[in-house]
């Protein structure tokens, strides 16, 4: 197949590439740039584990080709802290419990970040919504939620 | 020094969790890996007439198409029995068998070479029922019988039991099968390292196992196989048996190269172990103050084509068969059986999660009948410190059901003065 112009910022670096056009953004970032924090857990927009924000929505990698992601922003959880400074909410993951095996952490906390970037008061109800499309077989949720809910109306966009 | 005791432990792996760095087995990439794929059969039980792999050998980017004529030592694995095979070789039991790998460059191609493999079958009728397969004229799906474990508990005398009682329900229930859907579908990346030995990273409960079974089927000895558990994305019993593991390794020594393999979540559906439905047949008999005078009970727990834990589960569940009662009279018999269904395995519970749905209904139309609390009834035949289990086993050390029932009762707001 052709090989088509992809671009994006992604991580806050820009990237230039040649890929096939029929490449889904969750390829591209794994197989292409190999950032594996992006997981694939179904492949077919079920369980969240591709989340990725683009342009500050939460987004299934899975589910689109990387060339509707093209000139845009993404961002993936390589970008969202780093091991010397934690976004709030990797923090509070940790300190709340609310990660088990970890396979749908990844997701979870790109989810969280889009809600709380759009809305730093959430209720319960819509954390519990925001986060509706991420499917976690370990912790059953209550944690999850209460990590998230620990942050509401605090100063979290630290980036 | 740091306290320890009494303070809240972030996970030690938790930071490469909630940073994404840390790996799961499909992160993995090595220079010049190959990807494989496996074949599966599309019927549940037959005979296989003839593979024809030539098409799929001569697509360009497929390095090899490997049969079970290839696996070049026991081609079979199993934790109790090595009875699953690697490759099925002429009998399919279960939607499980896998009948051909292939490595490619490219997973594509490796897709693309799997429609190119021509199997021929020929069905054969199956038994999908483990009640249907007990029967003398079912389709067998092992020459030996498919009747794989049978445990009898047997405690006093049940018929007196039953002559003693008030009342006496019996009612037969059955759970169905479950998938764990651990979130991580399954993947291996298999190299060769510097001596010659096979390197696999793999999400494993079970990884000095793992490393028999891969030894056992490639007919290497243990210490040229290395397995690394990687991060495993959940399990729940799911990854016990072996799915990716010996495909992924005789892939690897076949070829000579790096070879990593990813199954989809359908896939994942296929390879992968069920919890156990089960079929029980009770029948309980209490005075009536509610005490219990006799349990006869018949489990019948659907095994799949191959046998996994399945003795060890159906022993599990034949031991919880009475619940956390006392009860004088037992008699029990459980029994594992094997079908064409998918097979079942180890699941959160391990056999002791099925029976509850059968004696504690029975607990709850008791009381109905003689018009107790539910509460009250099984206070009444709670196991507390010295009671002897249906299996003789006396039960001398912390015993804290009462106390747990308590505790239930006053966080429901029940009366429990007026409920003993
Ligand atoms: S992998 Fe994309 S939603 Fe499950
Ligand atoms: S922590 Fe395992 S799936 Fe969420």
């Amino acid at each position: 197949m052709d090989k088509v112009r992809f671009s994006a910022e992604i991580n806050g670096e820009q990237v230039d590439l040649l890929i096939p056009q029929n490449l889904r953004l969750i390829d591209l970032l794994r197989d292409y740039l190999h950032l594996t924090g992006t997981k694939e857990g179904c492949g077919e927009g079920e369980c969240g584990a591709c989340t990725v924000i683009i342009d500050g929505e939460p987004v299934n990698s899975c589910l689109i080709f990387a060339l509707q992601a093209r000139d845009k922003k993404i961002l993936t959880i390589e970008g969202m802290g780093s091991l010397e400074q934690l976004h709030p909410l990797q923090t509070a993951f940790l300190d709340y419990g609310a990660v088990q095996c970890g396979f749908c952490t990844p997701g979870m906390l790109l989810a969280a970040k889009a809600l709380l970037d759009k809305n730093p008061n959430p209720s319960r109800e819509e954390i519990k919504t925001a986060i509706s499309g991420n499917l976690c077989r370990c912790t059953g949720y209550s944690k999850i939620v209460d990590a998230i809910e620990s942050l509401t109306g605090k100063e979290v966009n630290s980036k | 020094m740091k306290k320890a005791v009494g303070v809240s432990a972030r996970r030690v792996e938790g930071l490469g969790k909630v940073t994404g760095m840390i790996k799961f087995p499909a992160d993995y990439y090595e220079p010049g890996m190959l990807y494989g794929k496996t074949l599966r059969t599309k019927i549940a039980s037959g005979r296989i007439i003839s593979i024809d792999t030539s098409k799929a050998e001569a697509l360009p980017g497929v390095r090899k198409v490997v049969t079970a004529k290839d696996v070049p030592g026991h081609n079979g694995h199993g934790v109790l029995f090595p009875d699953a095979p690697v490759l099925a070789d002429s009998r399919i039991r279960s939607v499980n068998d896998a009948i051909a790998l292939v490595a490619a460059d490219t997973e594509e191609i490796a897709a693309e070479a799997l429609e190119l493999i021509k199997v021929e079958y020929e069905e054969l009728p199956g038994v999908f029922d483990p009640r249907e397969a007990m029967q003398e004229d079912a389709p067998k799906v092992w020459e030996k019988g498919n009747i794989l474990y049978h445990l009898p508990i047997r405690k006093g005398d049940v018929e007196k039991g039953f002559a003693e009682a008030d009342v006496i329900v019996e009612n037969t229930y059955s759970t169905q099968m479950v998938d764990h859907a651990f979130l991580q579908p399954e993947a291996a990346l298999c190299t060769i390292d510097e001596r010659g030995h096979l390197v696999l990273r793999v999400a494993t409960q079970y990884v000095h196992w793992d490393r028999v079974e891969v030894a056992r089927a490639l007919g290497l000895s243990v210490n040229q196989v290395r397995i690394i558990c990687t991060a495993v994305g959940g399990a729940f019993g799911g990854r016990e048996d072996m799915t990716v593991q010996i495909h992924c390794a005789l892939l690897t020594w076949l070829t000579k190269k790096p070879v990593k393999m990813i199954y989809d979540r359908h896939e994942s559906f296929h390879a992968h172990s069920k919890r156990h439905p089960m079929y029980m047949e009770y029948k309980t008999g209490a005075k009536k103050d509610g005490r219990l005078t006799a349990v006869e009970a018949r489990i019948i727990g659907d095994s799949g084509a191959y046998a996994s834990w399945a003795p060890n589960i159906l022993r599990k569940a034949a031991v919880h068969a009475t619940g956390p009662y006392q009860v004088p009279n037992v008699k029990v018999d459980s029994y594992a059986v094997f079908t064409n269904n998918p097979f079942t395995g180890a699941m959160r519970g391990f056999g002791a999660a099925q029976p509850p749905i059968a004696y504690e209904a029975q607990m709850d139309l008791l009381a109905e009948k003689l018009g107790l609390h539910p509460f009250t009834i099984r206070w009444r035949n709670a196991f507390e410190e010295g009671s002897v289990t249906a299996t003789g086993q006396v039960l001398e050390t912390s015993v804290g059901l009462k106390e747990s029932l308590l505790a239930a009762a006053k966080a429901f707001g029940w009366d429990v003065e007026q409920l003993v």
